[in-house]
């Protein structure tokens, strides 16, 4: 019982939000990069790697540079690039999209720690001065907002990026022209082409995307709450936001509930030392619920119709 | 084909080296001698090189068939690793437990309970995809996970730890270890090293075993065949009085099985208990290449299985002479899985039916879009005809 009154108090403390939301935001945007790419049709299990790219080459570049700014350009252009990679092989290749996503996960592993050593040789990668790393901002008077304040408006710039483009990828995907077009081409690429969209164009630019988002999280989580590069440091949470995009039904802010409930869990864990549950186990939550969603249990999810299937224009 | 993108991934791995400063002809020196005890530099013994490629094999060749048999029946097993895993937790939990049983009844325990708990983990999996038409790529990365984070909890603090602080199983019974072939002894020479060194274990045999009951099975049987019509065309077996919901289910399960057994045979053959090193275990995903580049026939597993197995080998030999990461081992295996992925897509799609219809059909043209239109959304429904 002394359990469960603990994290009811717990979850009345600010501080407790105000981690959750940073760990929500690493899970948000490489899930707001698979939706982008799902939607347009291509599956997308790559964020895992195109994030573990980008925290290397954020910490790479700052490095180099001593600024976080240009090192978010860099991991988010490195992201981009196995997005690119992803997409030549899965758009204009047709290839199979859960093995180039495989391949793209496998190399991402690979090609950061083959660099490390390559660059660094034998020695650690190096910290990044907490000057050069991307900073935490107070918004001007909405953080002094009791609660809400500490939890949205005290937090790292990447939050509130992050938080914006949530906002902006919901209304793009479905309120514009843009987003319309977008599902047209994950629906039914075939009508789409045949009223004039550019499926291949579309498919492209919604797999880059999903490169940039995901890269952008791989340099909050080096140069942003971490200080170095690990390998492997990502630590599956590519795959958790594949989950929490399956969570919430293909959609933005579904994902993002997932997401908020994701970085609890981990926040819960890491200020409670009255749970006396392994945090293995606890570890293994979203994956489970993820099991227990995709069951049917708590409602049907199902993806965009034509969601891993290459197009081939011309065909029928 | 296949030896057109293992060609491709040597040539921009040559690139790779090049770009980052090194010499790709001494990082390839290097993997040759690991992985095949050929153009050796440093004195390494070539022996136990190809004695090292053989381990590293075994259970590539089984995992390889975990995957190679659902691609038969449209299915994409990523799962591999999970199941390799339940196999190797059950195998030692089994092999710590009952350590004073005699090696005869404990060693097929242990083994059997392995792939029994491989094939529960793959039939999570199998059952959803039948039942609810859970896509059972997504399902199986869950439960890769799972494992992972299962398998951590055992040895970390939990009930399976040797010590406090050690990261590691107690070992399992002496009746639950596989023999190897040379005899474990020091005093023993054999080309110049104590026969110890040699870890070729009897898991060999068991992998070779199980190759040949996939291509039985396969061919020869009429589950074979069931599994073969149901990725042909979920339909047209329907038709044929095939049950598809059945045989997605054993499908899996006997494909989590043989990724079972693989876990089981290193515990039992290699390492004899669990470690941090399964923590970065990746033979359930190397198993994916092995079954494409092998395209899913059995002499091809194995001929994959020996090809990384040679790679793995071949890295950590890489990394001392020539001071190249081992982890251009995997650069290469997913510049192999990209080529075989989106160049060698034809070759495939005519060997393997669940990679797709007729090479002239433009789309859907991949496991993921085969399963996706047809099975993903709705659960496969079971034909009247086939009462």
């Amino acid at each position: 019982m002394s359990v469960i009154t603990d994290i009811l108090q717990l979850l009345l403390t600010a501080n407790l939000w105000q981690v959750a939301l940073v760990s929500a935001v690493l899970l948000l945007l490489p899930a707001l990069g698979g939706v982008i790419s799902e939607r347009s049709g291509v599956v997308n299990i790559a964020m895992e790697g195109m994030m573990l790219t980008g925290a290397f080459f954020a910490v790479w570049a700052d490095l180099i540079w001593h600024s976080p700014w240009i090192a978010v350009l860099v991991a988010m252009v490195a992201g981009g690039l196995m997005a690119l990679i992803h997409a030549v092989v899965s758009i204009r290749f047709r290839a199979d999209q859960i093995v180039s996503g495989i391949a793209i996960n496998i190399f991402a592993a690979g090609l950061t720690v083959f660099l490390v050593r390559a660059i660094y040789g034998l020695q650690d990668v190096g910290h990044v001065v907490p000057a050069e790393a991307l900073p935490n901002w107070d918004v001007p008077v909405l953080s002094a907002i009791p609660f809400i304040g500490q939890v949205v408006f005290q937090q790292n710039v990447v939050v509130y990026i992050a938080l914006i483009l949530l906002v902006v990828v919901e209304i793009v995907l479905f309120r514009t022209r843009l987003g319309l077009r977008i599902r047209a081409v994950g629906e039914h690429p075939q009508a789409a082409d045949t009223a004039g969209l550019n499926v291949y164009l579309i498919r492209y630019g919604a797999v880059i995307t999903s490169g940039l988002l995901s890269g952008l999280a791989g340099a909050f989580l080096a140069i942003g709450v971490s200080n170095t590069f690990v390998p492997n440091m990502t630590d599956g949470r590519g795959y958790i936001a594949l989950a929490a995009m399956i969570f919430g039904k293909w959609t933005p802010r579904g994902a993002f509930v997932a997401c908020i409930i994701f970085g609890l869990g981990e926040a819960i864990y890491a200020n409670n030392s009255t749970i006396h549950v392994s945090q293995y186990l606890l570890s293994m939550l979203p994956y489970l619920i993820t099991l227990v969603v995709l069951a049917g249990l708590v409602g049907r999810s199902t993806p965009p119709a034509a969601d891993g299937i290459p197009y081939a224009a011309g065909s029928e | 084909m296949p030896f057109a993108s293992v060609l491709f991934a040597f040539v921009v791995g040559a690139v790779v080296v090049t770009v980052t400063g090194g010499n790709p002809i001494d990082a390839y020196q290097g993997l040759l001698c690991g992985g095949l005890g050929v153009a050796c530099t440093q004195g390494e013994n070539p022996a136990l090189q190809i004695a090292n490629t053989i381990i590293f094999a075994i259970p590539l060749i089984t995992a390889g068939v975990a995957v190679a048999l659902p691609f038969r029946a449209g299915l994409f097993n990523i799962g591999a690793e999970g199941q390799l895993l339940a196999g190797a937790m059950a195998c030692t939990a089994l092999g710590i437990k009952l350590h004073d049983w005699p090696a005869v009844i404990l060693l097929p325990t242990v083994l059997v309970g392995g792939m029994l708990a491989g094939a529960a983990w793959a039939g999570i999996a199998g059952v959803l995809k039948a039942t609810v038409g859970a896509h059972e790529v997504v399902t199986t990365i869950m439960l890769n996970y799972v494992a992972q984070w299962l398998l951590r909890f055992l040895i970390i603090g939990g009930p399976l730890e040797l010590r406090a602080g050690t990261s590691k199983s107690l070992p399992i019974g002496e009746g639950a270890r596989l023999a190897t072939f040379l005899p474990n002894s020091d005093t023993i020479q054999i080309l110049g090293l104590p026969a110890s060194v040699y870890r070729v274990h009897v898991g060999l045999v068991i992998a070779v075993v199980a190759v040949a009951v996939f291509a039985i099975l396969l061919w020869r049987t009429s589950l074979g065949y069931e599994i073969r019509a149901a990725g042909q065309s979920q339909k047209a077996a329907r038709y044929a009085g095939v049950s598809v919901r059945r045989t997605i289910i054993v499908t899996m399960l006997i494909a989590g099985a043989f990724s079972g057994l693989a876990g089981a045979i290193q515990i039992a053959g290699v390492d004899h208990n669990l470690t941090d090193k399964y923590f970065s275990d990746t033979t359930g995903f190397d198993a994916i290449a092995v079954a494409l580049l092998g395209l899913g026939s059995a002499v091809g597993i194995v001929l994959a299985a020996i090809l990384f197995g040679a790679l793995h080998a071949g890295g950590s030999v890489m990394q001392a002479d020539a001071g190249i990461s081992s982890s251009l081992v995997l650069v290469l295996q997913a510049l192999i899985l990209f080529s075989i992925a989106a160049n060698f897509l034809n070759a495939i799609r005519l060997r393997i039916p669940g990679l797709g219809q007729a090479p002239s059909a433009p789309a859907p043209a991949a496991v993921g879009a085969a399963l996706m239109t047809e099975a993903a959304v709705a659960p496969p429904q079971e034909g009247t005809t086939s009462t």
